[in-house]
């Protein structure tokens, strides 16, 4: 059954910066490696985890205005920073944890994404770093 | 020390404490945060009695 809705809700954070009110997709994807563990004697390929390789991907409306969007992101182009995300506001708990990636690196920003009559949006990700959930209130 | 300017962060004036990970070269980049009292002590000179010139005789 379908249980989450999400309105207004989510918290967006980007190397500190609170980008709630520029962002209107976000989703994070815990993933590891699949390293084939078959062996001789197995009747099924077995997998056993490698390394983690978590994204997250974030759809932002661009902003040139000072701190917003751009200012946010254009000086992590080819560096690693901390994202985190939240289903709701908080404080943090096991039915609202905090879902932080440390270390998360981004390759690359669409510094441009302009149509004529849209509000211009840019979908950015950020790949790898550690996950952590944060489900005690600090 | 770091401070904040920008309310994305925090409240403005309070001290920026980062968390692991943090890129603080992009948040002062951005204007988010400033550095604060990282200026040296500036060294006294010394006074007149420690100073020896050399005469000629």
């Amino acid at each position: 059954m379908a249980t989450s809705t999400y309105l207004s809700n989510p918290v967006v954070i980007v190397n500190s910066v609170d980008l709630t009110n520029q962002c209107t997709a976000a989703t994070l994807t815990r993933r590891f490696a699949e390293l084939d563990a078959t062996s001789f004697g197995d009747t099924s390929t077995k997998y056993t985890a490698g390394l983690q390789d978590n994204e997250l991907t974030l759809t932002l409306y661009m902003s040139y205005a000072a701190t917003e969007t751009y200012a946010t992101l254009s000086s992590l182009v080819g560096t690693t920073t901390t994202v985190r995300v939240q289903p709701a506001a908080p404080p943090d708990s096991a039915t609202n944890p905090g879902l932080i990636l440390t270390g998360a690196f981004l390759a690359e920003l669409p510094v441009l994404n302009a149509t004529m009559g849209e509000l211009s949006t840019i979908d950015v990700v950020f790949r790898g770093g550690v996950f952590s959930a944060d489900t005690t209130a600090p | 020390m770091y401070k904040i300017v920008s309310p994305r962060i925090g409240v403005p004036g309070d001290e920026f404490v980062p968390i692991a990970g943090v890129n603080l070269d992009a948040l002062i980049a951005g204007g988010f945060i400033i550095e604060v009292g990282t200026e040296k002590p500036k060294t006294r000179k010394p006074k007149g009695d420690n100073i020896t010139t050399d005469k000629e005789s």
